[in-house]
């Protein structure tokens, strides 16, 4: 079959209207060149980490075999020296980014995801029930977000799932606020009274008019709410809050506090993992701010 | 009192509770931390020295744990207790060289034939902090209170439960009736309060002795100030019967983050650091290069066991908890500890710091130290420990997993303080020896461990005891009389531990006052409970502290040879530490200043250049 001779059906129309944007979207993300420096960032820690079980493989979390002595220097066999069992640093961040992209992408997800139900549905149906859920989205914004998530983290298991959930229900409340705003804008267009007009209910209006015109905006805050998680997550993992079996950048840091790494000075225990937490956030915030002025044009005066 | 309480008593060892607050800001300083671990620039280089100005004598002590009290009746904590000893005479001390009873307040003492009547001579020339003499019956008026007021024998109650009476004929004699033989009356750790400032105290469940100060006392220091996790202020009792203290003021500060108070020791601010419980192996290593650091070591007080949950039980017969049935079989306990190599966790967790594990008191109290014979010894062995759990029933199914009897894989929770590294270093360890055995494991770490523990609500726990020169109170918490009465409330038990056998041989052993006929029924005591396997000592950690010698000239360990210095079983470090006369307060970091001086002008200049640089990029923009 021939592309001429296909009859142009309105699936086939919608595919190729959404891969002419998309490539509307790539031409004009290129022209970002810090964007294109956070993406390839991000492609090499994608790749570091789902490589990691054939570079270092999982034994390298193991403390009984570890191979060197407690905090070795770094050295031709341990590029960035050994931790406190004695386990290669360099596998271990290696290991680590696994866990903190993780968290930091579910983490986001769940966060962006509520916020998107609370926006949308609060911009759409007003009302008390906007009042009542834009109240409650208040009172989240105006809490401090680590503090919440600290005593979340406290009062539940020790677990991944806690660590995720107690990041992603105490974020979403700036993703349900621009949400609604752009809601509200899209709602007061002309073609939603013409939806209304031919009998769109409520699910259809918000899943086949609000939600395509907000979906840009959840993108680019997702994009941007991936850096604040894998923050979020070692935070939390530095206090303690974390499953301390587990192995992520925030867990290693905590461990070098722990193990009076920072007042003996055994700098190659605390140094990788940071920069590693500040390349991957650094990382997602250029993405997210070039993904961001692309779809917005009235931000889109990068220079 | 709480299990983790207890876990931080005079009997036990400096855990400290959670403190969320210093958290927080360590996590704030963390970014900082990382960018500047590199450099070691010391931001404030001008070292503070611990004195005052006009030529008094001060010595500083970092420490982290909450002062939980005040009051003797109530304090159970290590810090406290140990500040009690210092502004409180006992009736009688321990020596500093052997740890045999020495005089206290009392000069002498002796039992009556039938060894049911103690008569103790009170030494005359004692006088309380506000002039008056102490006397036979601020004594009597003491034990008195705790044997009627119930909440006056919170802390210290297990002492007088036997007494009959106590009476106090004269200025200077006091007479204690017991109702059985007791064999720790020359080793009473009880604070002796002033009568007639303490007869005044209504509710001594509520009454924390904070309020007014300076506190009246008969100690070698007297308190005059405190303020709740951040300072505790004592001065020197320049009248104290044994010889005033050297020092003029003796300051505990709070540091609640470890490498915080390692930096303070670094930098002068404070002259001793003794760590929670001791300082990291790498903290040491560092320090101990360092010029005018000293770093301490000896063999400390505490042992450091994997206790069994033996299904938490009430003195009244009810069961409560969630102890996982299995592990009620001593074969599979006996299995679990088979597969510890104690030996790595004294090699890579305590690095050398710590002393192999074997009987239940620790080899620095020699008397009473027990090691398991040849037969009964449970050494690391993984593959007797899979034979034990077979013939336990336990087999291997085809994931490799072993199961119990109801079909479902074993799985154990451990119970271990988020705020001890060690605890997760160990349990790390654990989950990868056991899960060769086939057995899961779940490392629970929580701040606050003493709700599911008093609760029962757990398999395996993190737990560890100081032990005093007299074990008789970390025997007692193992038997049954230690038991709750109900499930509600809440008793001095450890780990719900109850035997006959060892209950008789603790009765036995509390009566006997021969002291070698005691120790081997001690002896006995510590056998029967390794067999148990309910209490799996894995090691004894070593007291690992740091002070500054160009502050401290000399200060008395305990035992002489070799011993720790913070939390000792008296006031014999802080009452004989001798102030250092130099005046060398500031050197020492002026590589370290001049190091932060260029890498701040380095990053000035950079910062310079970068904005000039960007101003002609964007001059065409600007008008």
């Amino acid at each position: 079959m021939t592309a001429d001779a296909a009859p142009a059906t309105p699936g086939r129309l919608a595919r190729q209207r959404r891969r002419q944007s998309a490539a509307r979207f790539w031409r004009s993300y290129r022209t970002h060149r810090a964007g294109m420096i956070g993406l390839a960032a991000l492609v090499l820690f994608a790749l570091m980490a789902l490589t990691a079980p054939l570079t270092v493989g999982s034994g390298v979390a193991g403390v009984t075999d570890a191979p060197g002595a407690p905090l070795e220097a770094p050295s031709l066999d341990f590029p960035l020296g050994t931790d406190r069992f004695g386990r290669s640093v360099l596998g271990l961040v290696v290991w680590g980014s696994r866990v903190s992209l993780l968290v930091g992408l579910l983490a986001a997800v769940l966060s962006v995801v509520i916020g998107t139900v609370v926006g949308v549905t609060a911009g759409h149906f007003k009302g008390a029930y906007a009042t009542v859920l834009m109240r409650i989205t208040d009172w989240f914004l105006v809490m401090p977000a680590l503090v919440l998530a600290i005593a979340l983290a406290t009062v539940m298991t020790r677990s991944l799932g806690t660590v995720i959930l107690a990041i992603g229900v105490t974020s979403w409340p700036t993703t349900a606020r621009l949400v609604r705003a752009q809601t509200l804008a899209v709602e007061s267009r002309p073609y939603i009274e013409r939806a209304k007009a031919l009998g769109g209910g409520h699910w259809h209006i918000m899943s086949r008019h609000v939600l395509p015109n907000v979906m840009p905006l959840v993108l680019a805050q997702t994009t941007l709410m991936i850096s604040s998680s894998v923050l979020a997550e070692a935070t939390l993992a530095f206090l303690g809050l974390g499953d301390p079996t587990v192995i992520s950048w925030g867990g290693l840091l905590q461990d070098a506090r722990e193990a009076g790494a920072v007042s003996a000075g055994d700098w190659w225990y605390l140094v990788p993992p940071g920069i590693a937490i500040a390349l991957v956030a650094l990382a997602f915030t250029l993405c997210g701010r070039a993904v961001e002025s692309v779809l917005n044009p009235r931000l889109g005066v990068a220079r | 009192m709480s299990p983790q309480d207890q876990h931080g008593t005079r009997r036990s060892h400096p855990r400290s509770p959670r403190h969320r607050t210093a958290r927080l800001v360590a996590a704030a300083g963390a970014v900082a931390l990382t960018v500047s671990a590199g450099l070691a620039t010391p931001l404030n280089p001008a070292p503070q020295r611990a004195q005052a100005a006009e030529g008094k004598k001060t010595l500083t002590v970092a420490v982290a744990q909450s002062v939980d009290s005040l009051s003797p009746f109530l304090a159970v904590r290590l810090l406290s207790t140990s500040i009690l000893r210092l502004t409180y005479e006992y009736l009688t001390d321990y020596d500093p060289g052997d740890a045999h009873p020495v005089p206290g307040l009392a000069t002498s003492w002796k039992p009556s034939a039938d060894k049911l009547t103690w008569t103790y001579t009170i030494r005359s020339d004692a006088t309380w902090s506000d002039g008056e003499k102490v006397t036979a019956k601020d004594a009597a008026w003491t034990f008195d209170k705790m044997m009627t007021d119930e909440a006056a024998a919170t802390a210290n109650g297990s002492f007088v439960a036997n007494f009959r009476s106590v009476s106090a004929p004269s200025p200077t004699q006091l007479v204690i009736k017991l109702k059985k033989p007791q064999a720790t009356m020359t080793a009473l750790d009880v604070p002796i309060v002033p009568q007639h400032i303490w007869k005044s105290v209504k509710d001594f469940s509520k009454f924390n002795n904070d309020k007014s100060f300076p506190i009246v006392g008969d100690g070698p220091f007297v308190l005059t100030d405190y303020k709740a996790d951040s300072y505790v202020r004592l001065k020197a009792n320049k009248d104290f019967w044994r010889g005033a203290p050297k020092f003029d003021e003796l300051v505990f500060k709070y540091y609640k983050d470890q490498d915080a108070a390692v930096a303070a020791l670094r930098k002068g601010e404070v002259s001793f650091v003794a760590g929670q419980p001791a300082l990291t192996p790498a903290q040491a290593a560092s320090l101990k290069g360092q010029k005018d650091i000293h770093v301490n070591e000896g063999p400390g007080r505490r042992f450091y066991a994997l206790a069994t949950n033996p299904g938490a039980k009430a003195r009244n017969g009810q069961k409560f908890g969630d102890g996982d049935p299995s592990l009620l079989d001593q074969r599979v306990r006996n299995a679990l500890f088979m597969a510890v190599d104690r030996k790595a966790v004294i090699d890579k967790v305590f690095q050398g710091h710590a002393v192999e594990g074997q009987g239940y008191i620790p080899p620095r109290f020699s008397t009473y130290f027990w090691k398991p014979s040849a037969s009964q010894d449970l050494s690391y062995d993984p593959a007797k420990a899979a034979q034990l759990l077979d013939q336990a029933g336990y087999k291997k199914n085809a994931a490799g997993k072993r199961v119990g009897k109801n079909g479902k894989p074993l799985n154990y929770r451990v119970l271990c303080h988020a705020t001890d590294p060690n605890d997760k270093a160990v349990g790390q360890y654990l989950k990868e020896w056991w899960g060769k055995l086939g057995i899961g494991m779940t490392l629970d770490c929580l701040d606050n461990v003493t709700d599911p523990w008093l609760a029962g609500k757990y398999d395996l726990a993190f737990d560890g005891w100081s032990v005093n020169p007299d074990p008789d109170f970390v025997l007692s918490i193992h038997t049954c009389g230690a038991l709750p009465a109900t499930p509600k409330d809440t008793g001095a038990t450890d780990n719900f531990i109850c035997d006959k056998t060892y209950d008789d041989l603790y009765a036995r052993q509390l009566a006997e006052y021969d002291s070698a006929k005691r120790a081997d029924i001690v002896k006995q005591m510590e056998s029967r409970l390794y067999d148990l396997g309910y209490m799996n000592v894995m090691a004894y950690p070593n007291a690992v502290e740091a002070y500054r010698t160009d502050q401290i000239k000399s200060i008395t360990t305990m035992p002489k040879a070799a011993g720790n210095i913070y939390g000792q079983d008296g006031y014999w470090s802080w009452w004989s530490a001798v102030p250092a006369d130099s005046g060398s307060s500031s050197g020492g970091s002026s590589t370290g200043v001049i190091v932060g001086v260029v890498a701040g002008v380095v990053v000035l200049a950079a910062a310079g250049v970068f904005f000039a640089m960007r101003r002609r990029t964007t001059a065409d923009d600007r008008e």
